[in-house]
């Protein structure tokens, strides 16, 4: 009996020892660390790990090719690739990759290239560099040989010639589009999605969904990036990005959820914030009964508290909107005036359109039809069904009854226009700093996103003569009159700009949000030991 | 169980994984949206209606149900799981790549199961009304009360920000990524199981045998080693077995909040995005998974309890 026991307790142990060598074995391929936490660097060796809960596929960066998806966004953002043009604080464009430009006719741009710029892969970037790589752009990227409407290009030196199909006012603005980071097409592109690009720090590793890691580009055209290696982990989870930070795995959070913030409000880390061009807004269904009556869509734009709704729910992170842009452009923010909110003179519209209360029930009739307006959302935006629940409860005082449909599948209910009044989304009005794009994709007739049919024939005139101007002073007082416009029809109400926030450990330095959203890792970017 | 009904068995597999996987086409669709929008609207920028028809052509998103259902089945029996909507890459790599951080956390999680629940229901059972069992049964409730995700974040807090020993986030596969996320899912499984055991021996311990065997002088222990635990163990296989088969399917949430990087989160996420070759991918293995543990786990019936043997023997 007693043998038998120690041949088990024998057993056990081998058992053990070869569970932990299997352990050990994997722990060994797949690269994991000993030590709980971050080791102390080798070699003195400086690194950073920035953790990112958009770096994944299903926001379309399932790698850092920038003809991919949005690819751009993560090659840009994580200092691989540049652009020709960028943007300064104010969104206005400033030669980055380029050392000038001229505009020779209306359809012909000459650009001349920075001497001396070299990729990671040590080729040179030239004009003929360039060519391949805005060639394979409009080829790969159907959204880019959409905007660029490229004809021809002819490279000399460091000349670069590009010809369009039609005049392109914002082609500028569309070259500094993260699609548009200028990589050595020769190198290629590897299985993982890595391209070489002629940013402060070279992508050695990806792994979709998991990491990205960089090491210093020791040949850095514009200054020495301060950093050894930076690893890029996705973290999808804001709890665990949270966590992640306060125990240090992680040195900087990008997408920390709004309600962790009080935990950093500290000395130990630091904050950096701006507003940006995403806006929560509402388009009006025109083919409605009840949207198409005017003081329904007024009382309602007066109706709802803007920045009671920011401060409340969005926390303070967010700037209450007039129109569809920011104040970080010159066209935006106050620059346009939307309804105020008033209660008191929104019940007034309705009682003088004819919308009375005549039941006693608090919900507004007219000729028998009770004033109910169905508020269509999503709830993959955090903030837009809390949104919907305060309209609600306004809207209600000023006797208009909200029935809110939140629901994953909107895609599908928003082309059914029966189905809804009020579509309420989420979108980055002017990524490129340039207005046109907004107007294109949502106001106009042929506009794919103008969900609620709406109509303006002196919009249509505007957006025609927008569609030729390269004076960037009249584009932007385009851009007022036409936001003027869809502000007086009360064909959309415009919520709020959602401010974007990185969290740094305080030893992090030289890490600055950007309205654009682009620039994030850069060579300024550094950590004290 | 003959060789015979297992091959029976194995061939039912092929109407059934067909079966299945048209429903769960067949669902999809019907829940509206498509790849495409998903990710025109995950990344907040507008594309143009003929860059958006451009992409669905490129997918086969423009073609009827039943002809995208037939392109993919004609792929599948060649053994092409097709191309992953959402990131480009090879549905099968990418499905392969995240199977073993599955199975280690399914079989650590069931190991750290087996080695709570086993002992800490046969002493609460032996123990029964005892001030042991009290405090076992309310940890048990506990347990049971507590969701995973508070569960995962009570753990972080403890065992990474106040005693930092296990990190946060998953850094590859290996037993200190492990963890915590086996942690999690152990605490709320034992705490279930544990509970079950309690009453299977309980039930087994007022059995004739036991008390026959009382009187002939053996010790409590002995019969319940080599009488009790054996006779209990059709319970606990059937619930591991359960356990077993929705553990190989992943555990989304766990897995999302420790970034574990397994099949789970990943089927999760392409629900989301509509990435039908990945979901189609993901509902072939569950089909596969459980087919194959049920079908383990009735030869291990057979195997374990001849009362099972006997009855199959004679009918």
């Amino acid at each position: 009996m007693k043998r038998r026991w120690i041949r088990r307790g024998v057993g056990a142990m081998l058992l053990a020892a070869v569970l932990a060598g299997c352990a050990g074995q994997a722990a060994r391929e797949s690269g994991e660390k000993d030590p709980p936490v971050r080791q102390e660097a080798v070699q003195e060796e400086k690194t950073l790990v920035f953790g990112d809960t958009t770096f994944n596929a299903e926001n379309g960066e399932s790698d850092i090719n920038p003809h991919h998806d949005s690819g751009g966004w993560a090659c840009i953002r994580y200092g691989v690739g540049e652009t020709l043009f960028r943007f300064t604080d104010q969104m206005e464009i400033e030669p980055w990759l380029a050392e000038s430009y001229e505009r020779v006719d209306e359809r012909t741009w000459r650009i001349t290239l920075k001497e001396g710029i070299s990729f990671t892969s040590g080729r040179i970037m030239d004009a003929e560099a360039v060519k391949e790589c805005l060639e394979a752009l409009v080829e790969a990227n159907a959204r880019a040989a959409g905007n660029l409407r490229l004809e021809t290009v002819t490279a000399e030196g460091l000349t670069l010639t590009i010809g369009t199909k039609v005049p392109v006012p914002a082609l500028l603005n569309d070259l500094a589009d993260p699609y548009g980071c200028i990589y050595d097409v020769q190198a290629g592109v590897t299985e993982d999605g890595i391209v070489q690009g002629t940013g402060p720090y070279r992508a050695v590793a990806l792994t979709t969904d998991t990491s990205l890691e960089l090491v210093k580009n020791e040949q850095y055209w514009n200054g020495e990036p301060k950093i050894d290696r930076i690893t890029v982990r996705t973290i999808t989870d804001g709890d665990t990005l949270t966590v992640a930070l306060q125990s240090g795995e992680i040195d900087v959070a990008y997408g920390m959820p709004y309600i962790s913030y009080p935990l950093f409000e500290n000395d130990r880390y630091t904050f950096t914030g701006c507003s940006t061009s995403r806006v929560i807004f509402g388009a009006m269904n025109f083919e409605s009964a009840i949207m198409q009556d005017p003081a329904v869509r007024k009382a309602v734009s007066m109706g709802i508290d803007k920045e009671g709704f920011v401060e409340t729910l969005l926390g303070g992170n967010g700037t209450p909107a007039a129109g569809p842009f920011p104040d970080t452009v010159s066209f935006g923010g106050d620059a346009v005036r939307a309804p105020a909110y008033d209660p008191e003179k929104a019940m007034q519209v309705l009682e003088e359109a004819g919308w009375t209360d005549t039941d006693g029930d608090g919900i507004r009739e007219k000729d028998g039809t009770p004033l109910t307006i169905r508020w269509l959302t999503y709830p993959s935006r955090q903030e837009q069904p809390f949104l919907a629940e305060a309209a609600q409860a306004m809207l209600k005082t000023i006797g208009i009854r909200v029935e809110i449909q939140n629901t994953a599948n909107h895609n599908q209910v928003r082309t059914d226009r029966s189905a809804w009044d009020i579509y309420v989304s989420t979108f980055v009005a002017a990524p490129t700093g340039d207005p046109e794009y907004f107007f294109a994709y949502h106001c106009l007739d042929r506009s794919g996103s103008n969900d609620g049919r709406y109509h303006s024939d002196r919009l249509e005139s505007l957006a025609e003569e927008m569609e030729g101007t390269f004076d960037t002073d009249r584009r932007a007082e385009l851009a007022q009159q036409m936001q003027q416009i869809i502000l007086d029809d009360s064909a959309y109400i415009f919520f709020a700009h959602l401010r974007m926030n990185m969290i740094s450990a305080s030893n992090v330095t030289g890490l600055t949000a950007h309205p654009c959203d682009y620039y994030e890792i850069t060579a300024d970017l550094d950590i004290r030991e | 169980m003959r060789g015979t009904d297992i091959r029976k068995r194995l061939l039912l597999l092929i109407p059934m994984v067909l079966g299945i996987t048209f429903l769960s086409f067949a669902l999809m669709h019907l829940a509206g949206s498509d790849a495409v929008l998903q990710k025109a609207e995950s990344s907040g920028i507008a594309l143009s209606q003929e860059v958006l028809e451009a992409q669905r052509a490129e997918l086969g998103l423009d073609q009827p149900f039943i002809l995208q259902y037939l392109n993919w089945l004609g792929r599948f029996l060649t053994g092409d799981m097709g191309t992953s909507y959402v990131s480009g890459k090879d549905v099968w790599s990418t499905f392969l790549s995240k199977l073993p951080a599955t199975l280690l956390l399914t079989g650590t999680s069931l190991l750290l199961t087996a080695g709570i629940a086993i002992p800490l229901g046969i002493l609460s059972a032996v123990k029964q009304n005892r001030f042991t069992d009290g405090l076992i049964r309310v940890c048990s409730f506990v347990g049971n009360s507590l969701p995973n995700f508070f569960v995962a974040l009570l753990l972080m807090y403890l065992l990474s920000i106040q005693m930092p020993v296990f990190p946060v986030i998953a850094r590859g596969i290996g037993w200190r990524s492990a963890a915590l996320p086996t942690l999690t899912l152990a605490i709320a499984m034992s705490a279930k199981y544990l509970r079950q055991v309690r009453a299977a021996v309980l039930e087994e311990r007022n059995r004739d045998y036991v008390a026959g065997e009382r009187a002939r002088g053996i010790r409590f222990g002995v019969t319940l080693r080599k009488s009790v635990l054996r006779s209990c163990m059709v319970t606990l296989l059937t619930l591991m077995s359960l356990s077993a088969g929705s553990l190989l399917g992943g555990t989304a949430i766990v897995e999302a909040i420790f970034m574990w990087d397994g099949v789970g989160k990943l089927a999760v996420d392409a629900m989301e995005m509509r990435d039908y070759p990945m979901i189609q991918a993901y509902v072939v293995w569950m089909a596969l998974i459980y087919a194959l543990i049920n079908l383990i786990t009735d030869v291990l019936y057979h195997v374990l309890d001849p009362r099972i043997r006997l009855e199959g023997e004679r009918s």
